[in-house]
């Protein structure tokens, strides 16, 4: 008996994210530079707290967000929260970094959050930061098998945060299953210019490359670029499922998506048990972080043998048999 | 590599580029020579952006889809010469400080823009947009043929708008009009020239092409709409009129420049040239400034009264 007892326990630690329901009600506040419905950033980050207070109801879980909010802005957004009682405030982006330092040291009580970060904060500051190699690697491995000219592009935002990593996997990915393939990564140098995106992806394409992708808002400018080439073997691989329900999935071949669920639960979990902050929560495979799903749609392309290979990346990664180096690649 | 053909790909992807910039300069040029400089010219392309883009997205499918491009880029002229009218009626009649009142519309066109997208359409959704009409025979010339004839309609007429402003703004009595009154309005008054009536007009022509501007980035580059489609281009569009020394032909060299400078950028990157893309990203930007730092007297070429609300009221 004990064995099993141990065993459990065991489990738990190893899963590090097994939660339970909440105790008492817990108000959560989300601030965001975008919209909820934006298709992207900002709606994964709502989905997955409505999905939390849909699992526990809203008895549980009271939730209340703010939309459009520049960093200068979102400083009385969030004061009202902390004034209305709201447990948990998510600045969801990097750059209301200063805004939420500045918050936790005048509301020590308040549980702050932001992200993509991996720095620890104060103790009552979480961060937290998708492991997006990981969805970069299997994509990666995809375009390395699909590629027909070896030429591969990525278009970035900025070389920074999760779209690093996402590239870096990427590269990783595609190397594993083509080494000859070359993988050409660029920036627009924004997160939300789908002009520059869509300009860039054209470049690409009459540069030689086949397959494409691309992360952040701006991604779906690409995607709409790559869609114009209809009769063309030109693919894209997406780093939001969203793109998978639009009329220019028929170019999508899978794609990942961020599962923010799992950090939301956490920050619930860890204040209740007395820890408001000083970590940063991780996004991955193994603690449910992200989604990754195929586009049958696109026919003849997603192959048999590419599918296996991307749901053995898959396998290998969820159960920690493949490491990836993401810090070790330049471009 | 084939620099012949990197150089024809860097060509063929900037100049279309161009077009959004050039409309919005252009436009903004009768603007500022009619005296009055208009920083809403960002938000106008919002609303052009968002009124070009939603009957294709309204229309996708039905009956009138083939039609709703078309439609598209009249309700965005149209958009822009009401804005261009409220424009005048703050700046001209009320004479408001024309930077702030600028910076108010950029702003008003900008919100509206993103508040109308996300009640009509919900999210960010493509649309089939305008396709590329290569001009038959000169498409094939070598090299020039898909850089100057495989572009959009809207695009060919972007680069016609040039000749017509620049027979327009110096061959015409009306021309002559909007030159006066930016230059010396009280002089205008004196020989029987409605100095409001006449910036009015100007300022609703530079709102209609703003707001076309914007269409065509909608509707012909990204074919899609976003609350930051244009990004920024609206205000690089008032630098390049300063940059074109209120001049059409120059204009059409700063935007060419510009975007071209762009297309480069985004070569350097894809072709892996061992160049922090942080640079690369700040070129045209970089060179646009060079220009304007170097390009000596070029304010005293401009409309003297630019910015000035005139008041035949008032001594001087």
């Amino acid at each position: 008996m004990k064995k099993y007892v141990f065993a459990l326990i065991a489990a738990c630690l190893v899963l590090g994210t097994a939660v339970a329901a909440p105790k008492a009600k817990v108000k959560i506040a989300l601030i965001i530079e975008s919209t909820v419905d934006d298709k992207g950033w900002g709606q994964a980050m709502h989905d997955a707290i409505v999905a939390v207070q849909k699992k526990y109801g809203a008895s549980l879980i009271e939730y209340g967000y703010s939309e459009k909010m520049k960093p200068v802005d979102a400083g009385s957004a969030a004061r009202q929260y902390v004034a209305k009682g709201y447990d948990i405030v998510i600045g969801h982006g990097a750059q209301f970094k200063n805004l939420i330092l500045e918050m936790a040291d005048e509301f020590p009580k308040t549980t702050f959050a932001f992200g993509t970060s991996g720095e620890i904060g104060p103790k009552n500051v979480f961060t937290y930061m998708p492991e997006s190699e990981e969805t970069g690697y299997i994509n990666g491995v995809i375009a390395g098998l699909v590629t027909k000219t070896n030429i591969i592009g990525v278009v970035g935002p900025v070389d920074g945060g999760d779209a690093a990593r996402y590239n870096r996997g990427f590269v990783l990915g595609a190397k594993a299953s083509n080494p000859k393939a070359e993988v050409k990564v660029a920036h627009t140098g924004s997160f939300g210019d789908f002009v520059k995106a869509a300009e860039l992806a054209h470049t690409f394409v009459k540069g030689g490359a086949d397959v494409l992708t691309g992360s952040a808002q701006q991604a779906l400018g690409a995607l709409r670029a790559v869609a114009e080439y209809k009769d063309k073997p030109i693919w894209w691989l997406g780093q939001d499922t969203a793109q998978l329900a639009i009329p220019e999935s028929y170019k999508v071949i899978a794609a990942a998506s961020y599962d923010y669920a799992a950090v939301i639960e956490q920050l619930i979990d860890k204040r209740q048990a007395g820890t408001l902050g000083g970590q940063s929560l991780p996004l991955t495979f193994k603690n449910g972080g992200f989604v990754y799903e195929f586009n049958d749609k696109v026919g003849p392309v997603l192959s048999a043998a590419v599918r296996k290979a991307a749901e053995k990346a898959k396998a290998d990664i969820t159960a920690g048999a493949l490491a990836i180096n993401w810090k070790d690649v330049k471009y | 590599m084939n620099l012949l053909l990197v150089l024809q790909n860097i060509l063929a992807i900037g100049v279309p580029f161009s077009v959004a910039l050039l409309l919005a300069a252009l436009g903004e040029m009768f603007n500022q020579r009619a005296g009055v400089f208009n920083l809403g010219c960002e938000g106008i392309m919002a609303m052009g952006a968002f009124l070009g883009f939603l009957p294709s997205f309204l229309l996708k499918g039905g009956a009138l889809a083939p039609w709703a491009p078309a439609i598209g880029i009249a309700c965005a002229a149209l958009a822009g010469v009401l804005l261009g009218l409220l424009f005048g009626l703050v700046t001209v009649s009320f004479r408001a400080p024309q930077g702030i009142a600028g910076i108010g519309l950029q702003m008003l066109g900008w919100g509206t823009a993103g508040t109308l997208s996300r009640h009509f359409v919900g999210g960010v959704t493509g649309i089939p947009g305008i396709d590329a009409w290569p001009i038959p025979g000169l498409s094939k010339i070598p090299f020039l043929g898909p850089i100057l004839f495989s572009m959009t309609p809207f695009g060919y007429f972007g680069f016609l708008m040039v000749p017509i402003s620049w027979y327009v703004l110096f061959k015409t009595p009306w021309g002559l009009k909007v030159r006066a009154v930016g230059t010396h309005p009280r002089a205008a008054d004196t020989m029987g020239t409605n100095v409001a009536r006449t910036r009015y007009q100007a300022l609703m022509l530079g709102g209609a092409m703003a707001g076309l501007a914007g269409a065509y980035l909608s509707l012909a580059q990204a074919k899609m709409f976003a609350d930051d489609i244009v990004a920024g281009r609206g205000f690089i569009a008032v630098a390049l009129v300063y940059f074109g020394r209120w001049h059409p032909l120059y204009i059409l060299g700063g935007s060419l420049l510009f975007s071209i400078a762009q297309s480069f950028q985004l070569a350097i990157q894809v072709l892996g040239i061992d160049f922090p893309y942080e640079f690369a990203v700040m070129l045209p930007y970089v060179l646009v400034i060079l220009v304007l730092a170097f390009a000596k007297n070029s304010r005293l070429r401009g409309p003297a009264e630019l910015g000035k609300p005139y008041n035949r009221e008032k001594r001087v």
